[in-house]
């Protein structure tokens, strides 16, 4: 008996080596061979891309594969920029990632992400400096920007005929059980700080037990937490939501299904969020993933992510094309002064990161 | 041929391998990192072993009581799910004969699906437009779509009742099962009436399968989350939901780490109560 009990306490001691062995010691990407000489189309080798559900469709990537179609593109799928930024901390070795604005800053200080060479870039001086600057971080060009969009308040015009002119109305108790906010922590410090005129970037402990009230108040009047866009569509469409913290992509989605929606412009400004790409310190496919996020800038894809996802495109010339009235309307492309009245998403530190989601599930788990 | 030992191994070692690489090694991992200060530098790096997690969570009543709450709602559940699964299983095993293993596999159509549809469904039967509000709008019953179907903690439970029956069902059909029937002839000679013969035979035979449905519905509801994200509504989080807050949307596994521990140890020492006031034994016998 006691000898197999020693024999089950080493065989768990391997077992336990061999996982921590797992975690730490992730298989190497494919080496690429260098990529002069060689033509596009017989480049042969392969990328990985961390992203988002439904990035991974070849027409977020259309030029790249008529490009280099015998480069094999795998994709790994993350749920939210927490996740993402998990994996890449714990090891993955993706080629390429895809996080938002917020969570920039982290990539750099833990030294998961490389700079970007722009001169190797053909299309890059199709984005505008302002977003370029947003891929920027301690003065170097670690991101490129690539899909962007607005946040504001969504409504139902039938419902509500007198029009939505400011963020409290997710706090407005007309809307009792009509109002849908989205299931995030930092998301509900932004409305509040645009309401009360805090500074973002430096939320007091005060100010942030204020917010913690507010939307634990919030809740009684909140139908539910949206996770995903799909969810928040279906309800606003059936007519359960009136009111709802949204992306354009919601809107432009609604208004093409003929729902009687509209987009607000709080007069406290709308909150806008750039998506970026990133590539691997560290990654042996350097030169194939410069290719890879130029291609990414590149009209065809930039069309797909327009008219298909309905989010913006950091390529210029792709936003000036646009024709769609549903799609002009979504991004405000005839209002000039849209950009000046936006209010762009701030990087955010750890600390405030979880102060912030702990903030908010203490709201989801007051009595 | 191999000796009784090796054969022992042999066997023994390809689970054992499995479930020690993807269960017991995650778990130590977790526990570990729960007694970590941040997630910041190498994720493996070594580090002071510290209980700043745990007291953060100590200060931090509403996570308790939510605790509290999440086992008093897996344990209506698990008692509504095996209760409703008793007749089901008692019928399938003595009154259906020929058809039982058809009824079985009605039984089990739904697994065919995947569990999201199955609380998607319910959606659509508890929705403002949906079945049940369509049906009442038709007959006149109501003027207004009820809204207070859905997107609160009763829809919950009411979606994790229905999803667990057949699981609840399974181990109750196989306890049936082994119940001698030369038995129940002799309770019928020794004068018991039909429902004497039921509480004094059957029942206590069938007991661990009872029990052993019960904790299987326990034991994974008390951590449940994707069911309250879906049709819990902004009041219908459970204890769960917290912790996914915390490794997805925060990426702050240490504090995450730690609530997963608590929840860990608060079931496990439920169900030591559990077993402790039902003797097995004492009913058994």
């Amino acid at each position: 008996m006691h000898r197999m009990f020693r024999l089950i306490t080493a065989a768990l001691g391997v077992v336990v080596t061999s996982a921590l062995c797992l975690t730490a010691c992730a298989p190497a990407a494919t080496a690429v061979p260098p990529t002069t000489a060689v033509p596009p189309t017989e480049q042969t080798g392969s990328l990985t891309v961390l992203d988002w559900a439904g990035y991974d469709a070849e027409d977020f990537w259309t030029d790249f594969k008529s490009t280099y179609p015998k480069v094999t593109v795998n994709f790994e799928i993350g749920a939210s920029d927490a996740d993402i930024y998990a994996k890449m901390k714990a090891g993955d070795q993706a080629d390429i990632f895809h996080p938002y604005t917020g969570w920039l800053q982290f990539y750099v200080d833990e030294g998961l992400v490389e700079e970007i060479d722009t001169s190797k870039l053909s299309n890059w001086d199709k984005v505008p400096d302002s977003f370029k600057k947003i891929g920027q971080i301690n003065g170097k060009q670690y991101f490129l920007p690539w899909d962007w969009g607005f946040t504001s308040i969504l409504y139902r015009t039938d419902k509500v005929p007198e029009g939505i002119t400011s963020w409290s109305a997710l706090m407005d108790p007309r809307f009792a059980g009509h109002i849908s906010m989205w299931d995030d922590g930092p998301g509900a410090v932004t409305v509040s700080t645009y309401i009360h005129g805090y500074d973002e970037t430096q939320v007091t402990a005060e100010q942030l037990a204020a917010i913690q009230q507010e939307w634990t108040a919030q809740r009684d009047l909140n139908l539910f937490y949206w996770a995903g866009e799909p969810e928040l569509i279906d309800a606003m469409a059936s007519g359960d939501v009136w009111v709802a913290y949204a992306w354009q992509g919601a809107y432009a989605a609604l208004l093409s299904q003929g729902v009687p929606v509209a987009y607000a412009n709080p007069s406290q400004g709308r909150n806008s969020w750039v998506g970026v790409y990133g590539i691997r310190k560290g990654t042996k496919n350097y030169d194939l993933a410069l290719k890879f996020l130029d291609d990414k800038l590149a009209p065809a894809t930039g069309n797909n992510v327009v008219n298909l996802f309905y989010y913006g495109h950091s390529n210029q010339d792709v936003m000036n094309g646009i024709t769609d009235a549903a799609l002009k309307e979504a991004f405000s492309i005839d209002d000039p002064a849209i950009l000046s009245k936006t209010n762009f998403t701030p990087n955010l530190t750890a600390e405030q990161r979880d102060a912030w989601t702990a903030m908010w599930a203490e709201v989801k788990a007051a009595p | 041929m191999l000796d009784r030992r090796a054969t022992f191994w042999a066997l023994l070692l390809p689970p054992l391998l499995w479930l020690g690489i993807f269960f017991v090694a995650p778990l130590l991992l977790m526990a570990a990192i729960s007694f970590r200060a941040d997630l910041s530098g190498e994720m493996l790096r070594p580090w002071v072993p510290t209980l700043v997690q745990y007291a953060d969570l100590a200060r931090v009543g509403s996570y308790w009581r939510l605790l509290g709450i999440s086992a008093l709602v897996a344990l209506m559940i698990a008692m509504s799910a095996t209760a409703l699964a008793y007749p089901i299983s008692y019928y399938l095993v003595f009154r259906a004969g020929s058809q039982a293993n058809l009824y079985l596999l009605l039984l089990l159509i739904p697994f065919w699906t995947s569990y999201l549809l199955r609380v998607m469904a319910w959606k659509f039967m508890l929705g403002s437009g949906g079945v049940i509000n369509s049906f009442l709008l038709y007959t006149g019953l109501i003027q207004q779509p009820l809204t207070a179907l859905l997107y609160n903690r009763s829809a919950v439970v009411l979606t994790l009742i229905y999803v667990w029956i057949p699981f609840a069902a399974l181990p109750i059909v196989a306890a049936l099962q082994r119940i001698e029937l030369s038995l129940f002839e002799a309770a019928d000679d020794l004068g018991a009436t039909p429902a004497r013969r039921f509480w004094r035979v059957t029942f206590p035979l069938s007991l661990p399968g009872v029990l052993a449905a019960f904790f299987m519905v326990f034991i994974p509801t008390v951590g449940e989350y994707v069911t309250p994200l879906l049709v819990g509504g902004s009041r219908g989080s459970l204890y769960g939901n917290i912790i996914q807050d915390f490794f997805t949307k925060a990426g702050n596994w240490p504090f995450g780490s730690a609530l997963s521990m608590i929840m860990l140890v608060f079931t496990l020492l439920l169900v030591a109560l559990a077993l402790r006031v039902v003797d097995l034994r004492r009913l058994v016998v």
